[in-house]
């Protein structure tokens, strides 16, 4: 298992070298460049001896390989630059981010499996049932729905007709929460309801379950004790690449929100052209994948006893 | 059992909300602000106005103060200077103002502002070539200014945001200790600043301030990237007072008895110029065809919803060499027709365009997304001009300074803050010359060189409008430029909120004069 685990660490560096060189590739092809973007977006023009004074400062008058070569040199020394635009510390602004983000994260991924399990086995128990279309009905719309129209209507409701929840983060960061979350959580809940519904009832129709209730197994106990440990599998899989989307940040939803987590600092830096940090947040993506991924196979096999004995086999 | 350990989870969650909710003392006034304009993104985070543009949030938010200021006309007048005098071309002497202490407790006088210019002008991007400042000498309350040149504009210069002065022996690294705050400094106006991050600024009264009382205990100063979020927030009541409104938040706010909207018109103008390089833009019925053919007023009460000004001049009304001075042809679709048609365009095939020797008159227009209204103008006109038999070929792109490069456009539309500084003559050397940075026409107009190489050299303020007058009926005489709008800047706060007003420069938010009700 140690094995399997440093190798499949050690894919990471193609990865990384692969996926940011990429990055610093199209940031380029897409023209355009910090120094170039601050002075336009500010209003006022300055000569064109001050706008290149500026790009020499950060190098962005050398050839792009040259360029690349300097930010990875960087990299494997630990030191990720920093901002053209804010001139901070790259891997400070990072962290800084970080919390937030990973606290939108929990926060949801906990609300969307408190919702999206039971419903979903209450969908599927009730098959065909007013509770189960009533519950596909809901959970179509939810799936539906684009993130930043149920924010905005979350908003509407919560906010402003009731004026329980604050629009945008506040000092109070537990009220402040609840909205972020709730519009995250309306689209994974819907999602992971109809999953847990399928998966559900897929193991309700073999006949391991069938047996159990031949042999008068409590209801209750099959569902808790076989059918969800076999659903897992499914559940987990697709849990672990929303918590991965989750922890590169919820763009649309910081933004609206002002939650100022790493998806909102990310699509400031590409519209500013702020390299260091888009190189940060593309290197920051890959590592959580090949993270999650991993830890998803590792509970894999715990898991599954045929994917644990399969890879003994081997 | 399941309800008490409910009851527990949630007042547990009642406890930590309530605990973390401020808590305002019996009488202290409070005040949040919130604003598009502030963050990493607008490069004026922090407000250390030596840096970028930062110095813009050291006057928004009332936390630093210039030698001059401008006026509700733009003009200069004293803020913590009393009184200048041009000794010679190149010499100008300043005295300050008695009594007025930076929050850090130091008395502003000579030797404290010489640090804080000769500091500007070591670190900042633009402010050595603007001011072309050889040296300063300080003596008591005075300062002695000498320039390299000649500089009329200097004292206008100095009103501008990165003017601010700081204490530099606080420094502008920000709150000690604070590793994560964006840079905080000690200036002398109404407001200290305790927090600063690039998303936020939390400014408490400053006790001392020499301008008098100030009304407002706290105020908090927070950024927005959505609009809809501001919107709603300002209804919601999270906040006091927005700036930077959507335009279509407008209606929600208007006649509104709660809100109150105070707006002017400011000099970011939305102009388009003519690529002279272009052969079918050497043509000047085709650019007079195109300046006749957009229908300003339209946009700016249709597609801007009022919160744009129809423009004639590079200046707002507000400046006497602004729209009023000017003579420029009406919307005109007819008379756009018959010139073109006493050129030879006429639409020889029936689809609606006209053509010449077998040419369509298509005018490639170039513009880019960072200001909402550009998109929305290069429609518009594709439409208005449609009716005249001009096809518009709009090209709206990010990397419309590598289109540039390539010369590839007929039209360059594009906005600009012409006169930041209350003076004219930053608007001609950064678009209109030969040299100047912004020159998209690739053309200049020789009496414009002449009549800046004049302005350059005045210091009569009234001479130095009437030159900016005439260097602008010249360009759009041959039609060379044309001014679409100025952009109506808008402050809407609740009707309790009083002393906020909206300013042409866009500098003076937050002051003294703010108060809660």
């Amino acid at each position: 298992m140690g094995k399997y685990i440093i190798k499949r660490l050690l894919h990471l560096i193609p990865i990384l070298i692969g996926i940011t060189f990429l990055s610093f590739a199209m940031m380029r092809l897409a023209g355009g460049d910090a120094v170039t973007y601050m002075y336009e977006n500010a209003g006022t023009a300055v000569s064109q001896e001050v706008i290149d004074a500026a790009k020499a400062e950060y190098g962005l008058d050398k050839p792009f390989l040259v360029q690349y070569a300097n930010w990875f040199g960087g990299m494997l020394r630990g030191d990720m630059g920093e901002s053209y635009v804010s001139h901070k510390d790259v891997f400070e602004t990072f962290v800084s981010k970080l919390p937030a983000t990973l606290l939108l994260t929990l926060s949801s991924i906990l609300l969307t499996v408190a919702i999206a399990i039971p419903l979903g086995i209450l969908s599927a128990i009730k098959h065909n049932k007013w509770v189960d279309y009533l519950i596909r009905f809901f959970s179509f719309i939810g799936n539906s729905m684009p993130n930043f129209f149920a924010a905005l209507v979350l908003m509407y409701i919560f906010s402003i007709r009731l004026r329980w929840l604050p629009v945008i983060t506040t000092e109070n960061k537990a009220m402040s929460l609840i909205l972020p979350t709730l519009t995250l959580t309306l689209s994974m809940a819907s999602k992971y309801t109809r999953q847990v519904r399928a998966a559900v009832l897929e193991e309700l129709n073999k006949d391991y379950v069938a047996g159990a209730r031949a042999r008068g197994v409590r209801g209750k106990v099959i569902i808790w004790k076989s059918v969800m440990k076999s659903s897992m599998l499914t559940i987990i899989t697709l849990l672990a690449l929303s918590i991965g989307s989750l922890l590169g940040g919820t763009t649309i939803v910081e933004n609206i929100f002002m939650w100022d987590g790493v998806g909102k600092m990310a699509v400031d830096a590409i519209n500013m052209r702020d390299y260091p940090i888009i190189q940060a947040y593309v290197a920051w993506m890959a590592i959580i994948y090949v993270v999650v991924n991993l830890i998803t196979d590792i509970i894999y096999h715990y898991l599954d006893p045929r994917v644990r004995l399969g890879g003994e086999g081997a | 059992m399941r309800k008490k350990i409910f009851a527990a989870l949630l007042s547990s969650v009642m406890a930590v909300s309530v605990m973390t909710v401020p808590v305002l003392a019996d009488g202290e006034k409070t005040f949040v602000y919130g604003t598009t304009g502030y963050g990493v993104e607008m490069g004026d985070e922090g407000l250390n106005p030596h840096n970028n543009y930062s110095g813009w949030s050291a006057l928004r938010y009332g936390v630093g103060e210039t030698l001059f200021k401008y006026n509700d006309n733009m003009e200069i007048e004293p803020w913590l200077a009393t009184d200048y005098e041009f000794v010679d071309d190149t010499t100008v002497k300043i005295t300050l103002r008695d009594g007025v202490q930076f929050s850090s407790g130091r008395t502003l006088d000579g030797e404290a502002v010489k640090e804080c210019l000769d500091h500007l002008l070591a670190v900042h991007d633009r402010a050595p070539s603007d001011m072309k400042i050889d040296h300063i000498d300080a003596d008591g309350m005075t300062i002695t200014i000498y320039t390299t040149e000649p500089c009329p504009s200097i004292i206008n210069y100095l009103g501008d945001p990165y003017g601010a002065i700081i204490d530099m022996s606080y420094g502008t690294d920000g709150v000690e200790g604070d590793s994560a705050g964006t840079a905080n400094v000690a200036g002398t106006g109404p407001y200290i600043a305790t927090n600063v991050t690039d998303t936020q600024i939390d400014l408490v009264k400053n006790e001392n301030y020499w301008g008098g009382e100030v009304n407002v205990d706290k105020v908090v100063v927070k950024t927005f990237s959505d609009a809809s979020s501001l919107a709603a927030s300002l209804q919601t009541g999270d906040i006091q007072g927005t700036y930077g409104l959507s335009y279509d938040s407008y209606a929600l706010f208007d006649g509104n008895p709660e809100y109150t909207i105070n707006s002017c018109a400011t000099s970011r103008c939305f102009f388009g110029q003519f690529n002279y390089d272009s052969e079918l833009m050497q043509d000047e019925a085709v650019r007079k065809a195109v300046c006749m053919g957009i229908d300003k007023e339209g946009f700016c009460s249709v597609l801007m919803q009022g919160r744009g000004l129809p423009a004639k001049a590079a200046f707002p009304s507000s400046f006497s060499y602004g729209n009023e001075a000017v003579t420029v042809p009406d919307y005109d679709p007819e008379g756009a027709k018959a010139v073109l048609e006493d050129a030879g365009w006429t639409d020889t095939d029936g689809d609606g365009y006209r053509d010449k020797d077998g040419q369509k008159l298509i005018v490639r227009w170039l513009t880019y997304p960072g200001r909402l209204e550009q998109p929305k103008l290069a429609e518009y006109a594709q439409a208005t001009l449609k009716e005249i038999g001009i096809d518009v070929d709009v090209n709206c792109t990010q990397d419309h300074l590598g289109v540039l490069e390539t010369g590839a456009y007929d039209v360059y539309v594009s906005s600009l803050t012409t006169a930041p500084t209350g003076d004219p003559e930053y608007f001609f050397t950064t678009c209109c010359l030969e040299n100047s940075a912004k020159n998209r026409s690739h053309h200049s107009n020789e009496t414009v060189e002449t009549l800046y190489k004049q302005l350059h050299q005045e210091f009569n303020k009234e001479k130095r409008g009437e030159l900016a007058i005439q260097m602008q009926q010249a360009m759009l005489d041959e039609s060379a430029i044309f001014f679409v709008s100025h952009l109506n800047m808008g402050i809407v706060t609740k009707s309790n909120v009083t002393g906020m007003a909206a300013h042409p420069c866009d500098y003076y938010e937050i002051t003294a004069d703010l108060n809660v009700e």
